[in-house]
């Protein structure tokens, strides 16, 4: 019963902060400048009184109610609403590139944790190594995601894939690296390894179950820090993706495109966050 | 023994930098069309870029630039989270529930998204002081809700021990005891959140600049120098165009440290 009353509870939050999401981007988009403009402005063919025309009904259409209702209409219809920028549905838009996105994503979290992982376990075995081993993510941590596909893109040596999984690898390298270090060191370790059981043994019965809750904690770190990546990897790589669609869709006005990632975004670090307890989402960040 | 190093090495490039921009005759939108994009030479030591400005003085006046912005911004964002976290933790918990949920929906989006939807509802076509000014702030104004959280439950420990309950027996104020108290209790949380803020800020202001919404022209950011390694023409023409790539990560290694050795 606690249980079910504690589910309840972060799904109402959750659901609360999409709703607020939802109602903060529609009022940021109502007020930033250029969401009025209107091409037909530009058109010397209209006239003075058209023109005027033009802005009393973009006056009237553009309160605050009446782009909430259009917005939720367009969600209730089912095709999320129509784009302004491509003249569109933007389920047309989205569904193609969120199946883009997601591949990337898995691939990079996948790989970039394949590459943590496999490089931080025998460091805190190996601890010699650590000094020259630990460095090029050091220095990974310090170019930012922007510069790193920029760099990958000029020598034409990786993809989009690579710069997230670097990315990834570099944020939860020493994370991991703090977390075995620690692990190896419990009494029941130390126990364990002065009583002579297998190393291999020791891992998988003792280290592994430990350190899992840890792990799957930072995992989903992982996915907040590759949703925020995937903006800038997109734009640069050009790869046909919703980073770049809300790239776009921001820069051109494009309420009903904005509104749809903003929000599959904000449910996507909502569910992570239900999967790992905030406190330790916090305390690892 | 690590720290003081990074201080004195980080110390040392601020101070280069500023006697680089404070030269006489030096300016970085000064342009020297008859060296447009040239190598090292003995007027521009680091050659110049493709509108012929000095790339040595744009890099100085970057380091400047980001390291004051950023500095100022991660003040900023840290005494907003003081003030949030600490006024949380000694209000109602209604009120606490709401500054809570206010922080937990500036972290329910991802943090560079978030920068850059915010960024981009804001004037793009203003004046390069104006759009450095309105980067800054963003970041200050977006950056204080994990700060906050941490805050929050620092304050909350600290208001349960002995000696709180002792000054509230005392008579003393909330403010008072905030001021008096828990401040300075926090500050051991505070400057290693500053401390972190100020890297990330800098990496903010890199990729939104990379996105074309950082500062803007000809004021020099790390944004906008990173921008022209898009031009591979340029590239070809000269290395010193990955200048502005090694300071940067350099200041951000030192930047670093400071923060792994708090």
């Amino acid at each position: 019963m606690r249980t079910v009353v504690l589910i309840c509870r972060r799904l109402g939050r959750t659901l609360l902060l999409l709703a607020l999401v939802a109602v903060g981007t529609i009022l940021l988009m109502r007020f930033a400048p250029g969401y009025f403009s209107d091409s037909r402005e530009m058109d010397a063919k209209y006239a003075q009184r058209e023109q005027t025309e033009l802005h009393q009904e973009e006056a009237k259409s553009g309160t605050f109610r009446q782009l909430a209702a259009s917005t939720l209409g367009g969600w209730l219809h089912g095709d999320l609403g129509s784009s302004r920028q491509y003249g569109v549905s933007v389920m047309e838009l989205v569904r193609p590139r969120l199946r883009v996105t997601a591949v990337l994503l898995v691939r990079g979290v996948v790989f970039g944790w394949l590459l943590a992982l496999c490089t931080a376990f025998p460091l805190s075995v190996w601890r010699k190594a650590r000094a020259v081993a630990g460095v090029p993510f050091t220095v990974l941590l310090a170019i930012p995601t922007g510069a790193m596909a920029t760099l990958c893109l000029l020598a034409d040596m990786g993809g989009p894939v690579l710069v997230l999984s670097l990315l990834l690898a570099a944020r939860d390298f020493k994370f991991l690296q703090r977390l075995f270090d620690s692990a190896w060191t419990a009494p029941h370790l130390l126990q364990a390894r002065a009583q002579g059981v297998r190393f291999d043994r020791l891992a998988a019965a003792h280290l592994l179950p430990n350190v899992t809750p840890q792990i799957l904690g930072l995992a989903t770190l992982s996915i907040v820090t590759a949703l925020s990546a995937i903006v800038p990897i997109e734009v640069i790589f050009d790869v046909p993706g919703l980073g770049q669609l809300a790239w776009s869709a921001a820069l051109n006005r494009d309420l009903p495109v904005l509104l749809t990632i903003t929000l599959l975004m904000a449910a996507a670090v909502s569910c992570a966050g239900m999967i790992a307890p905030r406190d330790r989402m916090v305390q690892t960040a | 023994m690590k720290r003081r190093v990074a201080v004195v090495m980080l110390a040392l490039m601020v101070v280069a930098a500023g006697v680089i921009v404070m030269l006489p005759g030096t300016s970085y939108k000064a342009q020297d069309r008859e060296a447009i994009m040239s190598g090292a030479t003995a007027h521009h030591w680091v050659g110049t870029d493709d509108v012929g400005r000095d790339r040595g003085v744009r890099v100085a006046a970057a380091v400047l630039l980001g390291l004051g912005g950023a500095a100022a911004a991660a003040a900023i964002t840290t005494a907003i989270a003081a003030a949030v976290g600490a006024a949380a933790a000694f209000s109602a918990p209604g009120v606490a529930s709401v500054l809570m949920l206010a922080s937990d929906l500036f972290l329910s989006l991802p943090w560079l998204f978030l920068l850059m939807m915010v960024r981009s509802f804001l004037p793009l076509t203003t004046s390069p002081l104006h759009s450095a000014v309105v980067t800054f702030s963003i970041l200050a104004a977006l950056g204080w809700p994990a700060c906050a959280r941490a805050v929050y439950r620092g304050t909350l420990n600290l208001r349960s021990s002995e000696w709180m309950i002792q000054g509230r027996a005392s008579g003393l104020r909330n403010t008072q005891l905030m001021r008096r108290h828990v401040l300075p209790h926090l500050l051991p949380l505070l400057i290693p959140q500053f401390l972190i803020c100020v890297p990330a800020f800098i990496v903010a202001e890199a990729n939104l600049g990379t996105l074309g919404l950082g500062i803007a022209e000809p004021l020099p950011s790390w944004g906008a120098m990173l921008l022209e390694l898009d031009n591979s023409a340029s590239l070809a023409l000269s290395h010193w165009v990955y200048l502005p790539v090694v300071v940067l990560v350099m200041v951000l290694l030192l930047l670093e440290s400071l923060t792994a050795e708090v």
